[in-house]
């Protein structure tokens, strides 16, 4: 079985750990050495079986150890499928595995595995269907054999604090194998910025393991090394230059429009802008099919070359190498060295070149078996017998005992990131791989990613490549020789057998894929998206290859006409963490310029889009009737306010408004609504003459960008000749409202505040304690009252000076909440509360601020259409019965069980002693004492009676008076 | 929509500092028929390719322009000042 080694004789570079520790693993205490993944030390350990499979809950065991499929994919300190074979081992983590019941070794699900016939694609569909009955029972267990991890309800994961990061370099390099460092040279050298990305801890890629000597590379200095070596020495080279950034651990998942790199690295996420990317992110062990190709005992080239050679791992006793090229006579050499005895090496090739490695095997005593390759590997939980035959799988001749299986069958380029939603790849005859090769402007491609080739030219590459990135210029085509390249084996090897597994994720199997052919999926696209193939974890990265040769060939067209499915992002599973961030600190908060004050006072803060506004200081209730019984004062900075001025400026106005203001005088104050071009009614405020030609607008808190840019819009399409000041961050303002509130103000001022010289919907200049104020006489709560307009930098002084100046009275300071109750009372209606997208002025009772005789204005067509159409609901004022409860926000109108309306706002009037609202009702019910039924959330229904006037001061002789 | 879009005053910017207010179309005149009005404000082409485009800088200078921009490759494009817009190709 597995065991650690100390030192390996084809290694120079190989030293053994000296510090170890230990984690837990399905609560059992492991051994892991220093610079394991999690995998590797459950591997050491003697784990064979890390998962079972998504339908069949078939054994499955490590393969590539590269973050590739889905079998490595655990619970690690409470946080779902995290791949551990990416993931340095801790001392103290906590390692479970998933989806298999009660644990891997002896899963009894796996009973779905005997009905692999019974279980074909889409049988949830088709079998549970009728009776009608059976689906929910069926569900409930098909759920529980399904899925992957579990979340963690209780959020004990670890590490939950996710951050954004962001990074302007001129050239990004993905990948720093042979070729990602020679690019990262060739940039420096040309004086860029250079990023690195790289998804190992350590740099160096393929090269760490492999120890091919170094030929003809134009870099003088590595010929005659390892690549093991050459790697270090270009490491060393370019690790401390200062215009180098290394990411390592880092996986760059998505691409997008001009250059901008997606990457995570633990809980952070880079949003990286280059200038240029160069893209050299290998490839991997080719998915080689064949009857029970996803027994544990099965590893990729690859993947056992990393055991051996990073982690000090002898995985077996005893394999068989299966291979194509000389990578896997390099593979069969490692695992020679390490301990294992290697029983042959059964190679694809009719005539296997004469060189080093093929002889070194040979002189090793290790048969090779020529023009052979494997047929199906048998064993119940794991491999214990491989049978080889001829290419295509007819004549079975020969089995071995071994314990594992390692597949160097080529290898298929990492496209996905080249690929990414813009260019499809093609099949390459002469490669025989998928191959991207027309890429969007400044992406450039090299090494591995186009082909297999010898150290030298995956540096030479990867060179022209990074200084192509520098200057941005174009990159001449990659070659490859008769001797780099290497002939892929059938995708599947047709020996027999029922389990053939082309989609090791989504455990679907060749007959499947041919069934799913069969009843018409025959377009690779849909072949996909009804055998789910390439939908797992792994997003196809372990058969895209395999899906798209053999989709081609079971629908009959031939192997060059193989095409994969579309590529997306993101490459690599990411946590929605990841994507939305530590969110709070990206929205920018506003706030008034007294809010130091209402922070001492004591006030609880709501938000109002990005403001923070006082919600109340006391109860609201309490608040309500302060101010209907004496004094308060609010804060209404957060409020819209625009100066129009200029020539057109009346023009402007009977364009952009639906009212009409020639006869509105100096001094004084109109309500005007905000009508869209559809005739829906969006926004509300009040417009003010302050002096000849000077119009002042006030707009709600939410919609004060939005109206500036679309005036401004208007101005610039229609041409008007009128200037506009967004004074919304220059003025702080605050509303001293109740009865007691002209008497105030008087104290402070020098003009005359009586009724006659300032009456109501009046505006007026003055100073309050030398500061210039406007004084606008408007009522949004119903009682008499001011707002006051004046600079900002005065806003904290100013509202601390009322205060002290009203003591006597009291004067207290009400918040947001308290405001909407007091409005309720008077029946105002607040724009995107009480309306929404379909209502128009005559609905919502605001058709006086509407004088259609105006030639053209915004919203003309649609208005007359409204009218012509006449009223079918009605926004009204309700009362309930003192003894009622009060209706949340939102609640259903119902007649005969029927939904007729809803209820936009609801509150308890503290001043009258029963609930008020506002609510849509149809035409019929809109009448003064019309009944209606509300239905409440817990479920009782309470009668309203419609009010055709404010349920306070019908008359509005407060505000008149 | 990842791309840097140029404003005409700020020069290249990332494209979230704007904000987009559909392609460039002509208002009816108020004598035309209603169907003219419904098909301005609620029918739009949903183009694949070059078309005429409302971009704010709302982010920075705040200001209105217009982009030539192929809305299947948003990394063509090229933006003008309204007054300008005469100089693009087509429309």
């Amino acid at each position: 079985m597995t065991e650690r080694i100390a030192q390996h004789p084809d290694l120079p570079l190989f030293s053994s750990p000296k510090k170890s520790f230990s984690f837990t693993f399905n609560g059992k205490t492991i051994e892991a050495h220093e610079g394991d993944t999690v995998a590797s030390a459950l591997i050491a350990a003697g784990v064979r079986i890390t998962s079972r499979s998504f339908k069949y809950h078939r054994p499955r065991g490590p393969k590539d150890n590269f973050g590739q499929g889905p079998e490595l994919l655990m619970t690690v300190d409470h946080a779902p499928n995290v791949r551990s074979d990416m993931i340095p081992v801790r001392a103290g983590m906590q390692v479970e595995t998933q989806n298999a019941w009660p644990s891997t070794q002896l899963d009894l699900m796996s009973i779905n595995n005997f009905a692999v016939p019974l279980l074909p694609n889409g049988f949830y569909y088709k079998m549970f269907h009728k009776p009608k009955w059976l689906w929910p029972i069926a569900e409930r267990f098909i759920r529980k054999a399904a899925g992957l991890g579990k979340i963690d309800t209780q959020g004990r994961a670890v590490d939950t604090r996710y951050e954004k990061r962001y990074r302007f370099p001129d050239v990004c390099v993905v990948g720093s194998g042979p070729a990602g460092l020679a690019s990262v040279k060739a940039a420096l050298d040309a004086g860029k910025q250079v990023l690195l990305i790289e998804e190992q801890e350590q740099l160096g890629g393929h090269s760490r393991h492999t120890v091919f000597k170094v030929e003809n590379c134009r870099e003088k200095k590595l010929n005659g090394l390892t690549e093991q070596e050459a790697v270090r020495s270009l490491i060393d080279e370019i690790e401390k230059h200062p215009n180098l950034e290394i990411l390592s651990q880092t996986q760059a998942f998505a691409v997008y429009e001009d250059n901008l790199v997606a990457a995570q690295r633990g809980t952070e996420l880079f949003k990286i802008r280059a200038i240029s990317v160069v893209f050299a992110p290998g490839a991997t062990d080719r998915h080689l099919v064949f009857d029970n190709n996803d027994k544990p005992g099965i590893m990729t080239g690859r993947g056992v070359e990393r055991l051996i050679a990073l982690h000090g791992i002898k995985p077996a006793r005893r394999a068989v190498v299966i291979t194509t090229h000389d990578g896997g006579y390099h593979t069969a050499k490692l695992l020679h060295g390490a301990g294992t005895e290697v029983l042959a090496v059964v190679d694809g090739r009719q005539k296997p070149p004469k060189n080093d490695w093929v002889d070194g095997i040979r002189k090793l005593g290790i048969p090779i078996f020529e023009g052979k390759t494997i047929h199906r590997v048998k064993g119940l939980n794991q491999v214990k017998k491989v049978e080889i035959g001829d290419l295509h799988g007819q004549f079975s001749s020969l089995s071995f005992a071994c314990d594992l299986v390692v597949l160097a069958v080529g290898y298929q380029p990492q496209l996905n990131l080249l690929s990414q939603g813009r260019t499809r790849p093609v099949w390459d005859k002469k490669r025989q791989i998928l191959r991207v090769t027309d890429l969007p402007q400044n992406i450039y491609a090299a090494g591995e990613v186009q082909g297999s080739a010898s150290f030298a030219r995956l540096y030479q590459e990867g060179f022209e490549a990074g200084r192509a990135a520098a200057q941005q210029s174009s990159l001449s085509e990659s070659q490859r020789d008769e001797n780099e390249l290497i002939e892929a084996l059938p995708a599947d090897i047709e020996s027999g057998g029922k389990h053939h597994f082309i989609c090791p994720c989504m455990d679907v199997t060749r007959s499947e894929a041919c069934h799913s052919i069969e009843e018409g999926f025959d377009q690779v696209e849909t072949l996909k998206r009804y055998s789910s193939m390439g939908m797992g974890p792994c997003q196809g990265k372990t058969c895209h290859e395999a899906v798209a040769r053999l989709a081609a060939r079971d629908t009959g067209l031939s192997e060059t006409e193989a095409v994969p499915t579309t590529m997306r992002p993101p490459l690599s599973p990411v946590s929605f963490g990841i994507l939305a961030g530590r969110a709070p600190h990206l929205v920018p908060q506003r706030r008034t310029a007294m809010h130091h004050c209402h922070r001492k006072a004591g006030a609880a803060f709501l938000n109002a889009g990005q403001w923070k506004r006082p919600h109340s200081y006391l109860p609201p209730q309490e608040e309500a009737l302060m101010v209907r019984k004496g004094l308060g004062i609010i804060d209404v900075s957060t409020l819209g306010k625009l100066e129009l001025s200029g020539p057109d400026v009346m023009d402007f106005l009977h364009f952009m408004l639906p009212g009409k203001f020639r006869q509105l005088a100096v001094g004084r104050v109109r309500y005007s609504t905000m009508i869209g071009e559809d005739g829906i009614l969006f926004e509300d405020g009040t417009i003010s003459h302050l002096e000849e030609g000077v119009y002042y607008l006030s707009t709600t808190t939410g919609n004060q960008a939005a109206i500036e840019s679309l005036f401004r819009w208007w101005v610039l399409t229609d041409q008007f000749k009128v200037h506009i000041k967004n004074l919304a961050p220059v003025h702080a303002a605050v509303n001293v409202a109740g009865e007691k509130s002209r008497e105030f103000i008087q104290k402070l001022v020098d003009i005359d505040m009586s009724n006659e010289a300032f009456p109501y919907m009046a505006c007026r200049k003055s100073t309050i304690a030398d500061v210039p104020v406007l004084l606008f006489r408007i009522g949004f709560t119903g009682e008499l009252g001011y707002e006051i307009h004046f600079p900002s930098e005065f806003g904290a002084p100013l509202w601390e000076y009322f205060l002290e100046q009203g003591k006597s009275y009291p004067l207290k300071p009400f918040g947001v909440e308290t405001q909407r109750i007091l409005r309720l009372e008077k029946g105002h209606l607040i724009p995107g509360v009480d309306t929404d997208a379909l209502s128009n002025p005559y609905e919502a009772g605001v058709d006086f601020t509407v004088k259609e005789d105006k030639e053209n204005f915004v919203g003309k067509a649609f208005l007359k259409n409204f009218k012509e159409r006449g009223i079918e609901n009605k926004l009204v004022s309700y009362k309930l019965n003192s003894a009622d409860p009060i209706p949340e926000d939102g609640v259903a109108i119902l007649k005969n069980g029927k939904i007729i309306g809803r209820v936009t706002s609801s509150r308890m009037s503290p001043t009258l002693g029963f609930g008020i609202g506002l609510a849509w009702v149809p035409r019929d019910l809109s009448g003064a004492g019309s009944r209606f039924q509300i239905r409440l959330a817990n479920g009782q229904d309470v009668t309203a009676e419609t009010l055709d006037h404010a349920a306070y001061d019908p008359q509005g002789e407060r505000l008149t008076s | 929509m990842s791309f840097m879009l140029t404003c005409p005053n700020c020069g290249k910017r990332q494209v979230g500092e704007f904000t987009f207010r559909g392609y460039f179309k002509s208002r009816p005149q108020q004598s035309d028929d209603f169907a003219s009005w419904t098909s301005y404000v609620y029918f739009n082409k949903n183009k694949i390719g070059k078309q005429w485009e409302w971009w704010n800088h709302a982010s920075g200078c705040q200001r209105w322009f217009i982009v030539d921009r192929d809305s299947a490759k948003s990394t063509d494009h090229q933006s003008v000042w309204f007054e300008n817009r005469k100089t693009l190709e087509h429309e």
